[in-house]
């Protein structure tokens, strides 16, 4: 009769002990997660701003390159390109 | 059952003492740890996991009328020494001061304060890409890598040089605006700092952020003013100054329909990137802050003032004296001598002494009125610093002779911003409107400013056609093209130097065209040009060049009813 009981007592011992070790499991398995995805969002939040400063330069090198003296020069000398004479532009009206 | 004899007893006996001492150290142990020390102790582990850094916002971009890049920030690093050991730091900063450019003031700096024992000191803020790539490959060579550090700052880049420098300004080393458009919208485009929480693991890495305060980015700023036309009139103003060895000049183009700046320049340039290195002389925005006499383009307010107080008509005839006109103990002259002339040949010729008798006619309360009006003696209101109020006394100091003076451009000091609003009243169909230079923020448009009509379009029908006159026979025959219609007038005034009018000038010309419906308004001023003086002579042609570039670029034409044919 004691042994029975006993026996019974081990069961549920073991039934608790082994729902709170899946408690536990779970409860740390998403802490885990979590702390992954921390990592994974402030990768993406450091890449997002690298990519920021990555366009902000690129701009910075577009105006550059399109800064008027710079264009006239290259006009000018690569291509030997020249402002019209004030005889050279005539601004012709179509009739209607 | 298992019999246990009394010396077993006593070994458990001990055993579970032992045990229970174990048990009651850890216990004691934990509770002193988890309760006494609990502060203590979580302080040290925030410390070790726990990072809150500052959040430094981006300056807002800065772009033209058409969404060009006039100034950007990007981010780059500063350099600087952890100076734990004189003799180390020494030896590092010798090693990189020869990777990158440093002045000779500079150099002594950081020498001082290495020797001073200063723990913190700045190599160099900003560095170029190129000489972090060489920095950093000193400090991944070095023993001590503490000793060398490198912090993340935004630099601001001006893509265009000098183009547009006077408007645009400046910053200073900590991204404050200094002067020009980034000073006056300072608050707008600087943004405001945030801070961050941080947790990070035993390998530094973070996994967990926790914005304790949202950084807020400088707003985007969006101004009236077009590259294009900057560069062409910065282009030829410079031409102009060279070519008459003049100290400075200053060009401003407007839209006539709003009074927005397309155009401001001021000679000399500089680099807004070089800021530090340049002399306020230089740094001054001759277009808001310069003063001087204004000579007879100031006559197209007499003569509106004349017409809208209905004490002079067109055809009116004045005696203008043979070229003399004594007044009081003083005497005015004109360049050419006239005997008599119209009203509106006296502003054509820009007979002094017939503007002088136009003013006495007119008498002073009703001329201070229209200057006041006009907006004189008080700022324009753009959206710039360091923009000049001029000078106009009050009616209580004025003299006898005063309005005589005052008809043609003496006793008063402007700046060209306000002779440009002053064109633009007759231009605009008789409305005084703020000029401005801030189209808009953060891609929203702001309102249109507020108009004030104070001339009638008669007066201003009367103006336009006198000014076209000025422009096709009279003293502004350079400003003139071939086909199109240009409102203009020349003034060429005498410097005020310790007190007395010296034989220095300023030659200036304003105009608008198509003066019919006019589309640009125009204000040139040329500071002490050497040689030829007269506006009709030096800010004339200049108006001319930049127009016929502006014909082309902005494709405006009259109506083909006129003319089928302009040959620029």
């Amino acid at each position: 009769m004691k042994k029975s009981k006993d026996k019974s007592l081990i069961r549920v011992f073991m039934v608790v002990m082994l729902f709170v070790f899946i408690l536990l499991f779970v409860y740390s398995s998403l802490n885990l997660k979590n702390i992954d995805y921390g990592y994974k969002m402030h990768e993406l939040i450091l890449r997002e701003k690298e990519l920021k400063e990555e366009v902000d330069k690129l701009k910075a090198q577009k105006a550059s390159l399109l800064n008027l003296k710079r264009v006239e020069e290259i006009v000018k000398k690569r291509l030997n390109y020249q402002y019209p004479r004030s005889d050279q532009f005539i601004k012709v009206f179509e009739n209607k | 059952m298992i019999k246990i004899n009394k010396k077993e007893r006593n070994r458990a006996f001990i055993l579970f003492i032992v045990f229970s001492i174990w048990v009651l150290f850890i216990v004691y142990k934990l509770v002193k740890i988890q309760v006494f020390d609990y502060t203590k102790y979580i302080s040290k582990v925030k410390s070790q996991c726990n990072r809150i850094f500052s959040l430094h916002p981006k300056r807002g971009t800065i772009y033209d009328c058409n969404g060009d890049v006039l100034a950007i920030s990007i981010k780059t690093k500063s350099a600087f020494l952890s100076n734990k050991d004189k003799k180390e730091s020494m030896k590092i900063y010798r090693l990189l001061s020869k990777k990158i450019s440093l002045t000779n003031g500079e150099r002594k700096n950081i020498k001082k304060r290495i020797n001073k024992d200063r723990k913190f000191i700045w190599i160099k803020r900003k560095l170029e890409d190129r000489e972090y790539k060489k920095l950093k490959k000193i400090k991944n060579d070095l023993s001590s890598k503490s000793t060398l550090g490198f912090v993340d700052e935004y630099k601001r880049i001006y893509p265009q040089k000098t183009l547009a420098a006077h408007a645009l300004g400046g910053v200073g080393v900590d991204e404050q605006g200094l002067c020009g458009i980034e000073y006056s919208v300072d608050s707008l485009i600087r943004g405001k700092g945030g801070k961050v929480k941080v947790l990070i693991d035993a390998r530094g890495k973070i996994f967990e952020i926790e914005y304790l305060k949202q950084p807020v980015a400088g707003k985007d700023i969006f101004l009236s003013i077009d590259s294009s036309v900057q560069f062409f009139v910065e282009k030829e103003l410079k031409r102009t100054v060279e070519k008459f060895r003049a100290k400075r000049g200053s060009v401003i183009v407007m839209n006539s329909r709003d009074s927005s700046i397309l155009a401001m320049a001021s000679y000399p340039f500089y680099d807004p990137s070089r800021i530090k290195y340049t002399s306020q002389r230089v740094l001054k925005n001759a277009a808001v802050s310069f003063l001087y006499d204004p000579g007879s383009t100031f006559k197209i307010v007499l003569a509106s003032s004349a017409l809208e107080n209905g004490v002079c008509y067109p055809q009116q005839v004045f005696n203008c004296y043979n070229g003399i006109f004594h007044i009081k103990n003083r005497t005015i002259y004109d360049v050419h001598p006239y005997d008599k002339l119209t009203f509106e040949k006296i502003i054509i010729n820009s007979s002094n002494i017939g503007a002088a008798r136009i003013g006495l006619r007119l008498g002073k309360e009703k001329y201070y009125r229209t200057l006041k009006s006009f907006g004189f003696g008080s700022k324009t209101g753009i959206n710039l610093p360091a923009e000049e109020y001029g000078i106009l006394n009050s009616l209580k100091r004025w003299s006898n002779i005063s309005v005589a003076f005052l008809s043609f451009g003496y006793e008063i000091a402007v700046t060209p911003i306000q002779m440009v609003r002053a064109f633009n009243v007759i231009a605009s169909g008789g409305y005084l409107i703020k000029p401005n230079i801030l189209k808009g923020v953060d891609r929203i448009v702001l309102p249109e400013v507020r108009k004030v009509k104070i001339l009638s379009s008669s007066t201003r029908h009367i103006m336009t056609s006198i000014m076209i006159e000025v422009v096709n026979t009279g003293t502004g025959k350079q400003a003139k093209i071939e086909g199109i219609d240009i409102a203009g007038k020349t003034g060429t005034a005498k410097k005020l130097k310790n007190g007395r009018y010296e034989d220095c000038y300023v030659s200036s010309f304003g105009g608008f065209f198509p003066a019919q419906d006019p589309r640009i308004t125009m204000f040139i001023v040329i500071d002490e040009p050497k040689g030829k003086y007269y506006g009709g002579e030096v800010a004339a042609p200049l108006f001319k060049r930049i127009t016929k570039r502006l014909l082309i670029y902005l494709n405006i034409f009259p109506e083909l009813d006129k003319r089928n044919e302009i040959r620029i």
